[in-house]
């Protein structure tokens, strides 16, 4: 339903983030993420930057299935 | 390929337990598991089931006739996200209106409609705002800013959904679900500790091929005890608590609401409408709009389809009359409904 | 030319200022001995097959990163001969121009189609300009139309893929797609990409250089690699088996694409070619084509197949299989 989109911030001021993604930028708000700083990932969608990320997807993968196995 | 990917690969090709069906309820979801070819490495006692996740499948026919009313009755400019506009409505798509000379713009964010309006004052803006809790909070942030600034000419027609009571409504459907991660990176994942209790089984799933695969391997591995169980599989962006800015957000613009689903029909306490503080950007009371219902085509079995009660190829019309160029439901409108994904990788 | 000329009505009405414009514009820019002043230009071909192709450009905007219009008209029509095997010759191109258009920007138009022009070797020889009313176009189409002397050592057609051809592409795919959706500024995006938009006549002279045995080439325009792939799929009647790994994509235009939900292999292209020729030529094809100046990425990205007739089969990055999605109409970003 919701096709999410992982980027770096590169800057933060009133509410809104300038992200990158691969050499893609473009402004979204940050609104609903409170200490945005840049350098942070983000997940983005629709224009609005929704969640941190917190660990690389390799990190991830290791975790989740050391848990399982 | 990363090591525990290799793990997880080899635990889903290799599963030889009972039969299991497994539910993906988003259609991000549907959509990267046809990009990937996951199906495909799925040994046969491992089903996947494409759910109601995809908030443009799911958008009845009556909605899309409102946008079209709004469009060439009231000269509305309409701002939707691309997926919506090939969408068929009871007489037409907002394409078909297109080219009756509406204006329909797609947006990649409803707040690029809010700059829209506030950029053309000469204009009446209407944002089509539907989609699940990962979505909504984008609204929100719209109706609030357009009540900060005042703008008078920017308004929502709503059909924004939550998924809570569908999850009730496809009990059943599936032994586990694979939970749709940026929904629960909004709400948090108390609510599938809830269902977990209630027996439902389930994991919340990123979007990678890594993580489709680790999701799909932890659910293999966790249904050989028989209990329920619940497991965060996306943890590097899905918190327990989910993201309490949104939820207070949406919670202070929007209420909840009886919904029609396209083809489940209307769920209880299943949609989100505007408070009364936004009543004047709620476009079906700006507008002071007629009840306009949707006539679905009969042959149509998306419904069925977003149940799993049946699979595309089982409807009459999917292939022939319904194609991604010529859609007669909405399954087969959005590259991730389960019919067009059907059709596109079959 | 100061620059707030326009082009008027009486630009296009036949008379003095439609001489003057001629004068003014286009003789200065695509003066050559045979450039005509009479009805039709007189052209001594001599011996040989001749390819013969003619294609209409309209885009917005008409100026963008790495090229206008102008430049586009050109390398169309020169790509489309080239694709044949043919030597670019001679060109005629038909402008309709929208009243009130900056005659400054009609001139630079009118430049980048003369550099583009010699670069490609290709003469141009007549042309025709209408004014139409404001509002009756959108700023300015153009209309080229060339001719070519086809090698004798060459026969490609859409219909002569074989199993065991290997696919090749002489560049990154996409980016010409990617910078006009970024100059419609539609979306809030900004990304550094340039257009791929290039005459390919040396490139296809470079690779008959290593060897005549070419089955196919096609210039990836409007519909991507993509729809390429499909077209020769069905014409051939063959399966195609691509390798979704080895496909070159600008990061940047990945970026984008991950922002809107758009495929980059159906995004266009307007200087990349597809090249489909026996697997044993392959590796030397790609090593000429690396050398020169608009296929420095290019790469092998698949093979024909007897198998899957009319499809385009992925190998993914976990190693399974599934379709291309077959070409759909308007791009549009998802969200869902």
């Amino acid at each position: 339903m919701c096709v999410g989109l992982s980027a770096r911030v590169v800057s933060v001021k009133d509410g809104t983030a300038l992200i990158d993604a691969s050499g893609a930028k473009r402004e979204v708000s940050a609104d609903l993420l409170e200490e945005l700083e840049p350098g942070d990932y983000v997940m983005v969608h629709a224009g609005v930057a929704i969640a941190k990320i917190t660990q690389s997807d390799e990190e991830e993968y290791d975790d989740v299935m050391e848990s399982v196995i | 390929m990363n090591d525990s990917v290799k793990t997880a690969k080899d635990i889903v090709t290799s599963y030889s337990g009972r039969k299991l069906r497994i539910m993906e309820v988003c259609g991000t979801h549907t959509h990267e598991i046809f990009r990937l070819g996951i199906r495909k490495l799925l040994p046969e006692n491992v089903e996947l089931i494409s759910g109601p996740g995809c908030p443009v499948c799911v958008t009845p026919v009556g909605f899309i006739d409102e946008a079209c009313w709004l469009a060439l009755e009231k000269n509305c400019v309409i701002c939707t996200f691309g997926d919506l506009i090939r969408v068929p409505g009871t007489e037409m798509s907002l394409a078909g209106a297109r080219s009756e000379g509406a204006q329909i713009k797609p947006v990649y964010s409803p707040l690029d409609a809010v700059d829209y309006a506030r950029e053309n004052p000469d204009k009446q803006v209407v944002f089509l705002a539907v989609g699940f809790e990962t979505t909504t909070p984008s609204a929100c942030l719209a109706a609030e800013t357009a009540k900060k600034e005042g703008l008078e000419n920017f308004s929502l027609l709503t059909a924004n959904k939550t998924m809570p009571n569908a999850y009730a409504a496809l009990e059943g459907s599936a032994d586990a679900f694979l939970y749709p991660g940026h929904v629960n990176a909004i709400t948090g994942t108390q609510i599938c500790e809830e269902l977990k209790e209630k027996g439902v089984s389930g994991v919340v799933a990123g979007f990678t091929a890594g993580e489709l695969l680790t999701a799909l391997a932890v659910i293999l591995k966790l249904s050989e005890s028989g209990e329920p169980f619940f497991k965060n599989c996306y943890p590097r962006v899905v918190k327990a608590e989910g993201n309490p800015a949104a939820q207070k957000l949406i919670e202070k613009v929007m209420q909840p609401c009886d919904s029609e689903w396209r083809g489940l029909g209307v769920i209880p306490m299943s949609g989100m409408e505007l408070r009364e503080g936004y009543a004047a950007f709620d476009a079906r009371k700006k507008y002071d709009m007629p009840v306009i219902k949707g006539k679905p085509n009969p042959a149509c079995r998306c419904g069925d389809v977003l149940q799993g009660k049946c699979k595309p190829s089982d409807c009459k019309v999917f292939g022939k009359v319904c194609t991604p160029e010529h859609p007669v439901g909405a399954c087969m409108v959005s590259g991730e409904g389960a019919c067009s994904a059907y059709y596109q990788y079959n | 030319m100061s620059s707030n000329k326009t082009v008027t009505l009486a630009h296009g009405a036949g008379g003095k200022q439609t001489s003057e414009l001629i004068a003014k514009v286009f003789k200065a820019h695509f003066s050559n001995p045979e450039f005509t002043a009479d009805d039709a230009a007189v052209l001594n071909i001599g011996e040989g097959r001749l390819a013969f192709t003619t294609d209409g450009f309209i885009v917005s905007p008409f100026e963008f990163n790495g090229g206008n219009i102008g430049k586009l008209s050109i390398c169309g029509t020169v790509n489309d001969l080239s694709c044949m095997g043919a030597k670019p010759l001679y060109m005629t191109c038909a402008f309709v121009i929208e009243e009130g258009f900056p005659l400054d920007k009609l001139e630079e138009i009118a430049a980048a189609m003369e550099k583009t022009a010699a670069e490609a070797g290709v003469k141009i020889v007549a042309g025709d300009t209408k004014v139409a009313g404001k509002g009756q176009v959108d700023k300015v189409f153009i209309t080229t139309t060339g001719i070519g002397r086809i090698m004798d050592n060459a026969h490609t057609s859409g219909t002569f893929a074989k199993p065991g051809d290997a696919i090749i592409v002489t560049g990154d795919v996409g980016r010409h797609g990617c910078t006009i959706l970024l100059a419609r500024d539609e979306f809030g995006i900004e990304a550094d990409v340039d257009s791929d938009c290039a005459p390919l006549w040396g490139t296809v002279e470079s690779i008959y250089e290593v060897t005549g045995d070419i089955h196919v080439i096609r210039d990836a325009t409007r519909g991507g690699v993509g729809t390429v792939l499909y077209e020769i799929a069905e014409q051939s009647d063959v399966g195609i088996a691509l390798n979704a790994e080895k496909i070159p994509v600008d990061e940047r235009v990945k970026g984008v694409c991950g922002m809107l939900g758009l495929e980059p292999l159906y995004l266009a292209c307007e200087g990349r070619l597809v090249i489909f020729a026996p697997e044993e030529h392959a590796e030397k094809i790609v090593e000429q084509l690396h050398k020169g100046k608009y296929s420095k990425n290019a790469a092998i990205i698949g093979r024909v197949t007897e198998e899957n007739k009319g499809k385009v089969v992925m190998e993914t990055e976990i190693g399974s299989q599934t379709l291309l999605p077959q070409p759909g109409g308007e791009l549009l970003p998802r969200i869902c």
